[in-house]
């Protein structure tokens, strides 16, 4: 394969040849198969879930792995076992503050990283990639101290504001405006914007498939946000879906058929995002200056 | 851009920007890790401890199961992190092209593993790679192997296993990355190169990794401190096991913290050892991406 | 459902309570006792049966129980607020399983109410008093039992021409042959193993009364007579091809609730999972676990898991937490035949073995009397003491476990186990 990669300057005629018969059918024939082979990788363990959803405890232990009859009967007993409404309601609310605050304060220090570049914000900004790998498990125990020196503790300030200012989120929007075009910023300044309008009115809808990208990956993680909810959470009504569901395969005789079709919700609201911003990573960047 | 001055209302409106997140970083942040810091140096159990200097490094030099844990986690980094980033960035050139059809379809399919959640991703791996389960089926009956592979009994196995299982997960995760960055590249420089006669490899070296530098750089340091922090896998397919050969680092801390008589002091000094190494590895990563751009 | 039936009692008192002013001197003297527990459908559902037994008594005392939490979840939240020092967030009672107790006992001193002080510990087993007590004090209510039983197939062994006499004063070797018969007849596996637990190992070693330390808290492993027969004898069952390997907890126990195992050799708490399959009544028995054979002091009883309730001194319903746990789990006899129908909780306190559930018979095991023969197995578990470190030693011995299922040198495994270990317990 690498031998392929020859400099440009190949010859043109022998390229403009060979890439109008048979090995560009054979290569799309064959991008197609692996596309398809991973996508079935992909989604077998998804599928799985769903078939497990419609099986009793005991098959699904086996690896039983065709559709059964329990669909109705566990979530019946999902239902009768947790109050799915209120733990969605919580775990919606918690994922979209947690969401929007992210993204609003660490887009704007991602950019303003990236645009005003100073000896003194770089040193701050390599000691924060630093920071950045430290394990949770090390840091909870002090962060508990803190939250609850500000008496926050069991309140979804508490669960939140730690994670809003995201380093990694940060990193992201840094490296993403690298590919921001000078020239705007310049014509946008001659146009007299100050630095903030150009920030909301050019940037912003320039990277839109950034902010969608990134609107995925910070609701997910919020969403899916296990150890430190459930430290600082400590009544049951505010409880978020991941902790209720997962403590479900705490007994001795976990309902496993149960425990699918929970997880099966609990899937869904980031999936749906997914499917609702994937638009974005098509429609490109010049069209949105348009 | 990058040398050019800043005039003085320039610096102000720089800080501006980035006051918010300094500030939360600050609070939640600063004090947490110097914390953690002073307590490298503590040494003693549960809320009894005193200054013990150096100790704790001291310790780590001579405890085996640091050691195997920092071997596992390597190399866990050296294998799996190239070969996803790799898919991650081949899957999203593939499916960024606007003649594919069904690329919605691919796309979704492709992102699934990272939304579907823990527990059913990790019991049906168990299941899948069981001694008697469908992957060891499907192999003999493609007379790849004869005898069942040992996934989960088998040290080596079980090491390959949590590296197809994150690279399974995590691969979509990273793909959408590039799929976002490549709507910041300039359609029109593949018509060019196309007209040139750049076959799709070429474009692939000589017009998208370049292009997707800043973004492959920071996927790469993202997954680097992801698989040096690498703890779900690992707890709940193979709880670091067998004999410890898929214990990491962060599980390894996990035990230290909560499972075993609580020691802060030394759970700390694991922690940092991890900052270190990825202090050494941004450096390296740093310097030889600026070396390419020269 | 615990939010719901809380909130239902919480409705029923205001009711009661009939106007403004009322309500409002109820809400001054009334308590809130909240309760951690991790298993909805047993120590849970146990819970909330103590608390509607105490409600009609104690209207003021309004208990709560959560029991949406996984048990390392209560571990995590526990151990990060003791060590931060704010206990706000923490229950009154919490359920914290034996074999950790010590760890947090001697980790936080001053967190637990020593419960001997109000309650006799003489009515409870012995061994489960000494779990929990510490400088003299004894701090736990001591709620299941983990006395082990051998559960089997009895129509597995049928078919390859075992009776249950078969396993009266069973040895190890004897299990192993056993084992490769009923393989040899039937295609079932005897047992299912996880490489990455040391649960068999540990039953093994506490059926002779030892652990892995001494009386003193120091390391006793590579001269620990039954650790290394038990080791032996582990080796010896995977070499014997009867295992169905099995990682994590879910294979584990599928494997014989799907009838591909012939024997679980467990706690007396897996009974409700061997009973959740109802097909299979009538087909399985229970017998004491085998012996170590060459030992001193080997008996056929030991114990596996079980948990205590502790009082946190923190709590502000401390002291009607205490007054709960002695008026119904310390007194009420009662309510033990109920929570062992209801919930299969097999208690440890010794007076509950007199009420009628514990003398009845049970068609599922073939009609054998079960809940008496582990009442009597009970008492004859060996007392051991679990010292603080035993997570760490579990971790060495687990690391030893795959070599010498493939024939490495039992006396090198301890030796490792021994170094690992006491590195750890720095």
């Amino acid at each position: 394969m690498t031998d392929q990669a020859l400099p440009l300057a190949t010859s043109r005629a022998e390229r403009r040849t060979r890439s109008f018969n048979l090995p560009g059918f054979v290569a799309r024939t064959i991008k197609y198969l692996l596309l398809s082979l991973a996508a079935f990788v992909s989604i077998f363990p998804f599928f799985w879930m769903v078939v497990g959803a419609t099986n009793r405890s005991v098959d699904i232990g086996i690896g039983k792995a065709t559709f059964g009859d329990q669909l109705f009967i566990n979530a019946a007993n999902f239902f009768a076992t947790v109050d799915a409404p209120r733990i969605f309601w919580n775990s919606a609310f918690i994922a979209l503050v947690g969401t929007v605050l992210t993204l609003a304060i660490s887009s704007l220090a991602g950019y303003g990283f990236e645009m005003f570049r100073s000896k003194f914000r770089e040193r701050i900004f390599t000691l924060m990639l630093l920071l950045l790998s430290i394990p949770f498990a090390a840091l909870m125990v002090p962060l508990f101290v803190m939250i609850s020196s500000f008496k926050l503790v069991g309140t979804v300030a508490a669960v939140v504001l730690p994670g809003i200012a995201s380093i990694f989120i940060i990193f992201y929007f840094r490296q993403a405006t690298k590919a921001f075009p000078g020239e705007l910023r310049d014509a946008a300044r001659v146009d007299g914007l100050n630095e903030w309008q150009i920030f909301f009115y050019i940037y912003l809808p320039t990277m839109r498939s950034t902010y969608a990208a990134a609107i995925i990956i910070v609701f997910m993680a919020n969403w899916n946000n296990y150890l430190w909810p459930l430290i600082v959470l400590n009544k049951p009504e505010q409880k978020t879906a991941t902790l209720v569901i997962s403590s479900l395969t705490s007994s001795y005789t976990p309902d496993f058929g149960m425990i699918l079709f929970g997880t099966i919700l609990a899937t869904l609201p980031t999936l749906i995002i997914f499917f609702l911003l994937q638009r974005r990573f098509v429609e490109g960047m010049l069209g949105a200056v348009k | 851009m990058a040398n050019a001055r800043l005039g003085r209302t320039e610096q102000i409106t720089g800080w501006t920007f980035i006051a918010p997140a300094l500030v939360l970083l600050g609070i939640f942040m600063l004090y947490p890790i110097l914390w953690s810091l002073w307590m490298s140096f503590q040494v003693g159990k549960g809320m009894n401890f005193n200054f013990g200097g150096f100790a704790n490094i001291v310790r780590l030099t001579k405890d085996p199961v640091f050691i195997r844990a920092l071997v596992n986690t390597l190399t866990f980094l050296v294998v799996q992190v190239p070969i996803m980033i790799m898919l991650a960035l081949l899957a999203a050139v593939a499916l960024n092209d606007p003649k594919l059809r069904f690329r919605g379809f691919f796309r979704t399919a492709i992102f699934l593993p990272c939304v579907t959640s823990l527990i059913a991703y990790s019991t049906l791996f168990k299941s899948m790679f069981a001694t008697d389960g469908i992957v060891n089926k499907m192999l003999m009956a493609v007379w790849i192997i004869q005898e069942p592979i040992h996934w989960l009994q088998d040290p080596f196995w079980a090491k390959i296993l949590i590296i197809i299982a994150i690279t399974w997960r995590w691969t979509g995760y990273n793909m959408v990355f590039y799929l976002a960055a490549l709507q910041n590249v300039d359609r029109s420089i593949y018509e060019a190169a196309r007209i040139d006669g750049a076959s799709g490899w070429q474009q692939f070296w000589q017009i998208t990794v370049p292009m997707l530098k800043p973004v492959i750089l920071f996927t790469t340091i993202i997954s680097t401190i992801g698989t040096l922090q690498l703890f779900d896998e690992v707890n709940n397919i193979t709880q670091g096991g067998p004999s410890d050969s898929t214990l990491t680092l962060s599980l390894y801390i996990y035990n230290l913290t909560f499972k075993f008589m609580p020691s802060f002091g030394y759970s700390a000094t694991v922690s940092w050892v991890i900052v270190l190494l990825v202090a050494v590895l941004s450096f390296l990563q740093f310097v030889i991406a600026r070396d390419r751009s020269k | 459902m615990t939010t719901t039936a809380s909130r239902w009692r919480h409705a029923l008192a205001i009711a009661a309570a009939a106007g403004v002013s009322v309500l409002t001197m109820t809400a001054a003297m009334a308590v809130d006792v909240t309760v951690w527990a991790w298993d909805t459908n047993f120590n849970g559902a146990a819970m909330k049966e103590a608390a509607s037994r105490y409600a009609p008594t104690h209207p003021d005392v309004n208990i709560k129980i959560d029991d949406s939490m996984q048990q390392e979840d209560i571990r995590q939240k526990l151990q990060t607020q003791l060590l931060a020092g704010d206990t706000t967030g923490l229950p009154d009672i919490v359920l914290i399983q034996d074999d950790v107790a010590q760890k947090y006992l001697q980790s936080f001193p001053g967190a637990f109410v020593p419960l001997s002080d109000s309650i006799d510990m003489t009515a409870f087993a012995p061994y489960k008093v000494a779990a929990a007590t510490h400088d003299g004090k004894s701090y736990s209510l001591p709620f299941d039992s983990g006395v082990t039983g051998l559960f089997y197939r009895a129509d597995y062994l049928k078919e390859a021409g075992y009776e249950a006499d078969a396993l009266k004063d069973l040895t190890w070797d004897k299990f192993i042959q056993i084992g490769k018969d009923v393989k040899a007849k039937t295609g079932h596996n005897l047992i299912a193993l996880d490489l990455n637990g040391s649960g068999l190992i540990r039953i093994m070693m506490q059926s002779a009364g030892v652990w892995y330390f001494n009386a003193d808290g120091s390391l006793n492993i590579v001269d620990n007579k039954p650790l290394k027969a038990a080791l032996e004898t582990y080796a010896k069952i995977w070499q014997a091809d009867i295992v169905k390997p099995a990682s994590g907890w879910t294979e584990f126990t599928s494997a014989f609730t799907s009838g591909e195992t012939t024997v679980a050799l467990n706690g007396v708490w897996m009974t409700g999972t061997i009973k959740s399959q109802p097909d299979q009544s009538g087909k399985w028995g229970v017998a004491p676990i085998p012996k170590l054979e060459g030992v001193e002091g080997a008996t056929g009883y030991s114990n596996e898991g079980g948990s205590s309730w502790y009082v946190l001194s923190s709590g502000p319903g401390k002291d009607a937490a205490v007054d709960f746990l002695k008026s119904i789990w310390a007194t009420d006899v009662d309510f033990y035949q109920k929570i062992l129908v209801g919930q299969g909780a097999f208690s440890t306190w010794l007076p509950a073995s007199a009420g009628d559930a514990y003398k009845a018979s049970d068609d599922f095991f073939g009609g054998q009397p079960v809940w008496a023969n582990f009442s009597e197995w009970q008492a004859k578990i060996p007392s051991i003491d679990y010292g603080i470190y035993t997570a760490e030693v579990d971790a060495a011995v687990v690391a030893q476990l795959p070599t010498i299922t493939q024939g490495g040198s039992v006396d090198d495994a301890l030796k490792a186990i021994n170094d690992q270990a006491s590195q750890q317990m720095q």
